[in-house]
């Protein structure tokens, strides 16, 4: 078999293998083949759950170290310590050995343990920080309410001795006795007190809980304490009130102390004597000041840990990650408990078969391993998987074409043409030569500062930064059709003579309608002539030049699609789908919009004054075409009525055909196939999975060899079951035969019609244009003098920014859109199967370009 | 300078540089993208071409301004 180069023109040739590998180097092949990135490996074990297959171990100890990794980043983000992040394109890593892997899960298990108790003691100790700062804010501010209160004993004491005391009381009285009785305590009146701080917002229910149990019996002092708190468990400034309360009696001060414990506040123990209180004060002070010596050094020593973890964090999360996904891939593996092999089955491009057999060979040599590791192509029935090759430049085209579904494996790739033509039918709507130079140098430096500007993560950039070739190729072609509709920001280009000049009548005064008239034979050159820019009936013109352009333009494309429909035919041997399908459908098309398009080209080349006819409606000609055949009311040309019905009579003819060969022609088929005695091939076929060697190795193992191969071909067939070999039903066929008709006779009408669209996007887009410059640098240029100095910048930024958003970026995107639909509908509908199952390699680089996590690190 | 003829040989300058993109594209993996993406670059812009200058080439109407400044106008007229 011939292996030809893989294009993008249809998916690679694809084989499927079977590799034997020795236990011992699984985990080093896996390896190996994870960064080739160009195998897919099949699930051998799909019967067994995720818990009892054979690497879950392996992979739970892994999961672990990435948790531990994971809570080492949280770590270093809560104490700001920039993570030294590695550069996967740049930076590979080698294959760690499994002993390396076992050093760094025990490393990182004793770190976290370090950490954690750092983090533990560093907590306690910030806790108790905080406690001694609470105190020592109690001390200070009940401190000042004793004073106050020690003023006041007399007070107190009266009226709590005396119920009848009058209220006013001779102050004079107590003036002397004030200094006298100031050490006298409150123990002696039997007033205790309750010290402590509680948070800020509680304030107020504290007062009211304790106002309503105590009927009112305490006396309440509170401050504030200016600065806020932090809470050392989440790391939250809290704003806390120091309160002190005095009441009567035991009960009601072990009432208090419950209330306050039960709302959260912290109490304190506060000395009455105020030189009992000044010691205290002094040794919080001094415990505070060694408390924040301890806590510096924890703090530092945590830091610096965390440190030297953040220089090697990002490769060692790489590490864990690729070697999960080798034991999840070897998880996928059958093992061979007699030879001690893994039998793994996998896809891969044909193309790429030397690449992995030679891989193979040296990690087995390196290994220094006597039992070969051995790939066999197998043949079998199963669809591969279909694998569009891309690089970096049609990646973005790919995806348009891969957003609406996967192509067949085989089937001709619309991502190749979609390349220009998705950009320049965007171009026919976006026409504007100074736009599409905007988009151009926006593409041109997202693609210079390709690499840098890769890192950035903001979504709607990084959108703009895939699609960064797809701008490229839309910049130019915009440039391209804006020259050919002569627009410039709305104005227009003059670099050829027009053919056309003014016709002055005499006595013509300025603002006077005037008309022109052609030169002679000349024609302008190039795009739309200047001279129609800013006439009284430039839309008229415009409108039917853009009009048929549209029709034109979709007539082309949906006629290229339609022709990847033979070649798809042809390539899948189907000649049936040539006669009953292609050309049928080709005729039908042809016949009618094929010779619209004749038509219009026909009008235009015909000088209808010089041959002194009347150019002929094409729309009402189209229409009476079916409506009345045979009656011509504007002759376009002689003999236009033969010609006219031969068309109609020939597409007519083509629905039956369209309808009814292909479905009989398969009844046929099978039919003939059943008499002679053949099956469908899924029927009983069954596909053998172990080549005619291993029969040697049958007789050497004896019966659990043999067993084991029962086991090889289950592994094979397990899918031929799921696979559908559906069988042939006529009515199915000709059901879908009938939808096929149908929907592609009327499509022809609908998507004719739909690429009007083109004309009514470029003429939205070509009036958006003239209405921003009118409303902006128009009147910025009619402004003389200085104001008009100022009103030139001004009226220019507002035209520039207005041109980029609403233009460039607004406009861009709706063309973008509409594009998007012509391909996906409009021509995809004419060719694309799409029933193919996307290949996904086994690769380390593009299971980290997935990974978020990866991302943050790199 | 311009005229009917220019359609043919537009189309045989396009034809050629499509045989060049064909013949010229540089070997390798990406040969296929080079020669489909050359081909029908030059023929969607020929097209693009070709269609306006046919439907300039026999106009059924002429321009027709108002509120033009004669020195706009004496730039390119005859008198009637």
């Amino acid at each position: 078999m011939v292996h030809h180069q893989d294009t993008m023109f249809r998916s690679a040739d694809m084989s499927m293998v079977q590799l034997y590998i020795a236990n011992e180097i699984g985990r080093e092949i896996v390896n190996a083949l994870g960064e080739l990135g160009q195998i897919q490996f099949r699930d051998l074990n799909s019967e067994v759950t995720a818990f009892q297959r054979t690497f879950t171990q392996e992979i739970r100890r892994l999961d672990n170290v990435e948790r531990q990794l994971r809570y080492f980043y949280s770590q270093m983000e809560k104490a700001g310590i920039p993570l030294r992040k590695i550069d996967l394109d740049v930076d590979t890593l080698a294959a760690p050995s499994a002993s390396e892997i076992d050093e760094l899960a025990d490393r990182s298990q004793s770190l976290e343990q370090r950490v954690a108790s750092l983090n533990d003691s560093y907590e306690t100790l910030k806790k108790r920080e905080v406690e001694l700062t609470e105190w020592r804010w109690v001390l200070r501010e009940a401190g000042g309410f004793f004073d106050r209160a020690h003023g006041n004993v007399e007070e107190i004491r009266a009226s709590s001795d005396n119920d009848d005391a009058p209220l006013l009381q001779d102050v004079e009285q107590h003036v002397q006795g004030q200094n006298g009785d100031a050490e006298r305590s409150f123990s002696v009146m039997n007033i205790g007190f309750v010290a402590g701080v509680i948070p800020r917002d509680r304030v107020a229910a504290f007062e009211r809980i304790l106002w309503r149990t105590l009927r009112g019996n305490l006396y309440m002092n509170q401050s504030e304490i200016p600065e806020p708190l932090t809470d050392p468990t989440n790391n939250e400034a809290v704003n806390k009130n120091v309160f002190v309360i005095f009441a009567h009696g035991k009960e009601l001060i072990a009432k208090i102390r419950k209330i306050s414990e039960s709302l959260g506040a912290d109490l304190y123990s506060v000395d009455e004597n105020s030189d009992l209180r000044r010691d205290q004060i002094h040794e919080v002070n001094t415990r505070l000041g060694d408390l924040g010596n301890v806590l510096r050094n924890t703090k530092t020593t945590l830091d610096a840990e965390l440190a030297q973890i953040a220089q090697s964090l990002a490769a060692w999360m790489v590490i864990i990650k690729k070697e999960k996904a080798v034991y999840q891939t070897l998880n996928l593996f059958s093992y061979d408990h007699a030879r001690k092999t893994l039998i793994a089955e996998a896809w891969c491009p044909t193309n790429s078969l030397p690449l992995i057999k030679s891989t193979l060979h040296d990690v087995n040599n390196r290994a220094g391993l006597s039992v070969p590791s051995i790939i066999n192509e197998i043949k079998t029935n199963k669809t591969p998987p279909t694998y569009q090759k891309t690089n970096k430049f049609t990646e973005g085209f790919q995806t348009i074409i891969n957003a609406y579904g996967t192509a067949k494996y085989q089937e001709v790739n619309p991502g190749l043409p979609t390349i220009v033509t998705f950009p320049f039918l965007f171009a026919v709507m976006f026409g504007d030569f100074g736009h599409g130079f905007l988009m151009f140098c926006a593409a041109s430096a997202m693609i210079y500062w390709e690499k840098p500007l890769k890192k950035v993560r903001d979504e709607l950039f990084s959108m703009a930064y895939y699609g960064r070739y797809i701008m490229l190729m839309m910049g130019i072609f915009s440039m391209y059709t804006g020259l050919i509709y002569n627009d410039v920001f709305s104005k227009s280009l003059s670099p050829f003579e027009s053919a056309w000049r003014w016709v002055v009548p005499d006595g013509w005064t300025d603002g006077q309608t005037i008309t022109a008239e052609l030169k002679g034979s000349y024609r302008y050159p190039f795009g739309l002539d200047y001279m129609w820019h800013g006439t009284e009936n430039d839309l008229l013109f415009t409108n039917s030049y853009k009009m048929k352009l549209s029709i034109l333009m979709g007539w082309c494309h949906m006629t290229y699609s339609l022709c990847l429909s033979y070649i798809n035919a042809r390539h899948f041997k189907t000649p049936i789908d040539i006669w009953g399908v292609f050309v049928p459908g080709m005729i039908f098309f042809q016949a009618i919009f094929g010779y619209l398009v004749f038509t219009i080209v026909y009008k235009w080349s015909i000088d209808w004054y010089a041959i002194g006819k009347s150019p002929p409606g094409l729309l009402n000609m189209l229409i009476y075409m079916f409506l009345s055949p045979g009656t011509i009311e504007e002759p376009l040309y002689p003999g236009q009525a033969a010609v006219q019905i031969f068309l109609v009579l020939i597409a007519v003819v083509q629905v039956p055909i369209l309808l009814f060969l292909k479905p009989f022609y398969l009844r046929w088929e099978h039919n003939k196939a059943r008499a002679k005695g053949y099956r469908g091939i899924g029927e009983t076929s069954r596909v053998s999975a172990l080549d005619g060697d291993d029969d040697d190795s049958n007789t050497l193992d004896g019966r659990a060899s043999l067993a084991s191969d029962g086991e090889g071909v289950a592994m094979i067939t397990q899918d031929i079951g799921d696979e559908e070999h559906e069988e042939f039903e006529f009515s199915e066929v000709m059901i879908h035969q009938v939808i096929h008709t149908i929907e592609f006779c009327l499509n022809c009408v609908s998507h004719t019609a739909s690429y009007l669209r083109l004309w009514a996007l470029s003429l939205a887009h070509q009036q958006l244009s003239v209405v921003l410059w009118t409303m902006t640098l128009a009147i910025g240029l009619g402004t003389t003098g200085v104001l008009g100095a100022i009103m030139i910048v001004i009226a220019f930024f507002a035209w520039f920014f207005l041109t980029i958003a609403v233009l460039v970026v607004m406009e861009g995107t709706s063309a973008m859109l509409h594009s998007l639909r012509l391909h996906w509908v409009e021509a995809m509908s004419k060719h694309f199967m799409g029933d193919g199952i996307p290949f996904e390699p086994f690769s380390f680089k593009q299971m980290l370009e997935d990974d978020e996590q990866a991302a943050e690190i790199s | 300078m311009a005229n009917g003829w220019s359609i043919l040989i537009g189309f045989v300058v396009v034809a050629l540089a499509c045989a060049a993109g064909w013949f010229l594209s540089p070997k390798g993996e990406t040969q296929t993208i080079w020669r489909s993406s050359l081909i029908l670059s030059f023929a969607s812009c020929y097209l693009m071409w070709v269609i306006t200058f046919l439907a300039q080439w026999h106009p059924l109407i002429e321009p027709r301004a108002s509120g033009l400044r004669s020195h706009a106008v004496y730039e390119n007229y005859r008198p009637a």
